[in-house]
């Protein structure tokens, strides 16, 4: 019974393989591995939560549950655009925490084959470059992979710095 | 399908012994945490085969399967046992146990015991 | 809570496990306290705890924790030794410190495995230590007669389940050589050999076996192992028979089967043994007559036996999800009551059917919440140990005494009082309670006193730390706090509870020396952080030469309070009510504006200091004129703060959760208790009224 689970997990690591959400932030596309997303929601109305970074803008109600939400724009040190219809929102959940992503609007489910992905160019100290992971190609378009642990872990460096 | 009835002092352990039964369809028809108790579940639930620890409070597994022969002759006991209870195992043996199992013990293990005594 | 990589049906069988080993290792720790106290181990108490060691040795190895496994073993066998030649001479004090040792290297591998780290403690030290002990006790005992074997039984007169009549005919028509093998692993490979001769004897009485001391020989099991368990027989049963009844042996791995057509091969066996059977009837212990010796050890059992029946263990995670769930309902259930469509509506039997909802889900909140509390007594109980290595390390005398500990708090809570007791029991007893001679000196009895007292008063439950030692002394905490710095205000001004609460302050510590139990840099401000965090309060009294009370004040339950649901601009925030003393709309004459800018208001003469909510958390859109909103004054251990809002909502029962994990992580937030789901699937910000007074 264990073996079955493990084929059936495997079996599911396996066709998630290589599949990313793409969305568009901008002008850019970017794509995250379809395994940490959970669901894409519509906007829906944010607590604002006090002493917290901009890119954080609050706590929201997901049935039930509490989950923070994030603006990736924000979070990229990009302009702050009006949401609208089409925002949405990307629940992700990354060792055992679920966040949500405020993103422009979500575009598509794509398989993108091992060797259509490069690493990105080596950038001295580009901080647009360390939320990106990797990056794919599709046709002529180039999606931003991007690196959901480092989109939530690198806060505490970043707390770090400025307390120092 | 079969019907089991454990008798073991150890929560675990009936839990343990319970999983790997039904995971093999066996039906745990009733637990037991003591010897005492363990008679009386198995003279209502007449169950077709009995796991019965040795060492337990108020009554032990000894007396429990003397109790249980006394009442049904034809009770098929396999006792749960551990290293260092060779006697007590070979006591029990005497008294009419049909085998045992020595912890720990694997889930294959404990079915093919079963199976095998069930279909004596 | 546990995380180990790939287990998944595993899971419930390691959550039991860890829930009984824990209870039975804390039963086994009061066992081996209470014997010590009285400076002798009962038989109950040495068969409770063999009984407690080997069910931890089988469980402990099913589950392949080898360490713990193994260790259980050696203190069982101890105990075994101690049960059946109850000698009389033992070491009480060396023996309870090898079981508490062995307790505390349990209770660290339990940590590790629930962590989901690898239990890989050493512990072979021990065991040597362990098995020392008891091969001096055996060099001393063994005037008491022979050692037995283990587990051994007294065989006589018991009863034989095999047909009794076999002895008319000794001349049977076949003779058979039967060499069986094993299958690996199966363990007691000698007794599974008895087995098959134990059922030949239905068959015959002519059965000759190699090797023939399967049961008094440890070497039998090796032999069997590697050559197999050889058995000759004569009988009537044809070759097809006896093939069968071979094959229904446990645990066979190869058979080899042969009819002797020479009978030659049997004569070999210079003495024929034959089996002989016992026929005399035995006494059975009867289910309704259990022999003295048994009942008397078993009366109590019986009792906790059958209320344990009623019982199940439920684990945490999924009460806390219960806890969640039944919040939901109460929303959804406002949610549908209240629901805009039905405005205007005429609903005489939908407003009926609301009503019954609304009482059972409050029921069902209600009753959610009791599941969740649990007594203090297991928490009050380690204090006992905590005592005993105390006095022992500093050569104190101390009495225990604990009152109330049936009280209950919610299980959240009790995770977070249990540290901040072993250190204030540690401190009484370090600081407090003097030496023998120094409390004869004084007059007192030789012996200090403890007392752990809990009760209930209101939503709050009172925990209070009494101890009969030196005190406080007001001039000493005053010196200290002077070399600390810790003093901002003239010390004449001070009351003596100012002064006392001193010691509560971070950096205080009373004891320049720091002993190995407590002051290890970290003093009472630890205990007061801890206990704050579960929304409690501490505070100290004390006389000198007669000792300091310490008293705990800790809300019941954390989960659902009582709330005052406030709005300011377009965020609403909920307080918890009980903290609130009154609201009222200020008059302009009421407000003082000191030249920092600070803002006071004048109630019956007092002056308290106003906090607008708008201001700290930066909340657009709401009245900034102090007249056109509410003042909330709220009140927390004697100090009063006023909050200033656009107005009230109402009130309402709220279900706390906590903020997720990823807000908590960038600090903590300052006057956030957490947040709450409002009827209309909206989130409040709960009010942490502690931390907004100490801003």
């Amino acid at each position: 019974m264990t073996d079955v689970n493990k084929n059936t997990m495997e079996m599911e690591e396996d066709t998630q393989k290589g599949r990313f959400l793409t969305f568009s932030l901008g002008k850019e596309s970017y794509g995250i591995e379809i395994k940490y997303v959970i669901e894409i929601i519509g906007l829906q109305a944010i607590t604002e939560i006090p002493e917290l970074p901009e890119y954080v803008k609050g706590i929201i109600n997901l049935r039930g549950k509490i989950i923070p939400v994030m603006d990736v724009r924000l979070r990229f040190k990009k302009e702050p655009r009006e949401y609208n219809d089409r925002t949405c929102v990307i629940v992700i959940d990354i060792k055992d925490v679920s966040i949500g992503l405020i993103i422009d609007s979500v575009s598509e489910v794509l398989t993108i084959p091992e060797e259509d992905i490069v690493e990105p160019p080596k950038m001295n100290k580009g901080f647009n470059n360390r939320y990106i992971k990797k990056i794919g190609k599709v046709g002529n378009d180039v999606k931003l992979l991007l690196d959901c642990e480092k989109l939530l872990s690198e806060d505490e460096l970043e707390d770090l710095s400025e307390v120092l | 399908m079969k019907k089991v009835l454990i008798i073991d002092d150890a929560a675990f352990m009936r839990m343990s012994i319970k999983m790997m039964l039904e995971k093999n369809g066996f039906e745990v028809v009733g637990e037991a945490e003591d010897g005492i108790e363990g008679v009386k579940k198995y003279k209502k639930l007449k169950p077709d085969i009995v796991t019965m620890d040795i060492t337990m409070p108020t009554m032990t597994g000894l007396e429990a399967l003397i109790n249980i022969k006394e009442f049904d002759p034809q009770a098929k006991i396999v006792m749960v046992s551990a290293m260092g209870q060779e006697n007590m195992v070979r006591e029990a043996i005497m008294q009419g146990a049909n085998t045992f199992i020595v912890k720990p013990f694997k889930e294959e293990h404990i079915v093919e015991i079963l199976n095998k005594i069930l279909a004596i | 809570m546990v995380k180990v990589s790939g287990r998944n049906t595993n899971e419930p069988m390691l959550d039991m496990f860890i829930f009984e080993t824990s209870q039975l290792i804390e039963q086994l720790e009061q066992s081996i306290l209470s014997s010590e106290k009285s400076s002798c181990y009962t038989p109950t108490a040495i068969n409770e705890i063999f009984r407690i060691m080997h069910t931890i040795k089988g469980s402990s190895a099913m589950m392949i924790f080898n360490n713990i496994s193994t260790l259980a073993h050696h203190i069982e066998d101890l105990f075994y030794f101690l049960r059946e030649e109850k000698p009389n001479n033992i070491d009480c004090s060396t023996l309870s410190d090898l079981v508490l040792e062995g307790v505390d290297f349990i209770k660290i591998e339990m940590e590790k495995i629930k962590n989901g780290d690898e239990a890989d403690g050493e512990v072979s030290q021990l065991i040597e230590r362990i098995k020392g002990y008891l091969s001096i006790l055996k060099r001393t005992n063994i005037s008491t007669g022979p050692v037995k074997d283990p587990e051994k039984v007294d065989t006589k007169g018991q009863r034989y389940y095999i047909s009794q009549d076999k002895a008319k005919t000794s001349i049977y028509a076949n003779a058979f050589k039967a060499v069986i093998y094993f299958e690996e692993g199966c363990e007691m490979e000698n007794i599974r050999a008895y087995t098959i001769i134990h059922n030949l004897k239905d068959i015959t009485e002519q059965i000759f076996y190699m090797p023939e001391d399967i049961i008094d020989n440890d070497d039998s099991v090796e032999i069997i192992r590697r050559e197999g368990f050889k058995v000759y027989i004569k009988t009537d049963y044809s070759y097809e028979e006896m093939h069968k009844f071979f094959m229904q042996a446990i645990f066979l791995k190869d058979l080899e089967l042969i009819q002797l057509e020479n009978v030659d091969e049997l004569k070999q066996f210079s003495t024929v043994k034959e089996a002989v059977v016992q026929k005399n009837p035995i006494k059975v212990p009867s289910l309704h007559e259990p022999d003295k010796r048994k009942k008397e050890a078993s009366d109590k059992e019986i009792n906790s036996t059958s209320m344990h029946q009623s019982i199940i263990s439920v684990s945490v995670p999924k009460l806390d999800k219960l806890m969640d769930l039944v919040g939901e309902m109460v929303i959804a259930e406002a949610m549908v009551i209240q629901n805009p469509d039905l405005k205007g509506l005429e609903l005489d039997n939908f407003q009926k059917a609301a009503r019954q909802l609304n009482k059972i889900t409050s029921d069902i909140q209600d009753m959610v919440m009791s599941i969740r509390m649990v007594p203090l007594s297991t928490t009050f109980h380690k204090m006992h140990r905590i005592v005993r290595d105390m006095c022992k390390k500093l050569d104190k005398e101390v009495q225990l005494e604990i009152i109330g500990e049936e009280t209950e708090v919610d299980k959240n809570i009790i995770e977070h009082i249990s540290d901040p007791l072993m250190h204030l029991v540690r401190n009484a007893i370090d600081h407090g309670i003097e030496s023998t001679e120094d409390r004869e000196m004084r007059g007192k009895s030789p012996s200090g006193r403890i007392t752990l007292e809990a009760k209930n008063a209101g939503s709050d439950v009172l925990i209070i730390l009494k101890d009969d030692g030196k005190g406080l002394s007001r001039e000493k905490i005053l010196m200290k706090a002077r070399e600390q710095g810790l003093l901002y205000r003239s010390e004449d001004d001070m009351s003596d509870k100012e002064v006392l609460n001193l010691i509560l302050i971070p950096g205080f510590s009373t004891k320049d020396g720091i002993s190995e139990f407590s002051g290890r840099g970290v003093g009472m401000d630890v205990v007061t952080r801890n206990i704050e965090a579960v929304g409690g309060s501490v505070s100290v009294d004390s006389i000198l030469n007669n000792g300091t009370t310490i008293t705990l004040k800790i809300p019941l339950t954390l989960a659902i309070i009582d709330g005052m649901n406030i709005r300011v601009g377009n965020s609403c925030y909920t307080l918890p009510t009980i903290s609130i003393k009154e609201s009222f709309r200020p008059k302009e004459g009421d407000i003082i504006t000191d030249p920092d800018g600070n803002e006071m208001i004048m109630v019956r003469g007092q002056c308290y200091s106003i906090l607008r909510l708008h201001e700290v958390y930066k909340i657009k859109n709401s009245s900034t004129s102090i007249f056109n909103g509410i003042i909330i004054m709220v009140e927390h251990d004697d100090k009063t703060l006023c909050i200033f809002a656009d107005e009230l909502l109402g009130q309402q029962q709220v279900v706390v959760k906590a903020l997720p994990k990823y807000i908590q992580n960038f600090k903590k937030i300052k006057g956030l208790a957490g947040c709450t789901l409002l009827g209309d699937g909206s989130i409040s910000l709960i009010l942490d009224i502690t931390g907004l007074i100490n801003n």
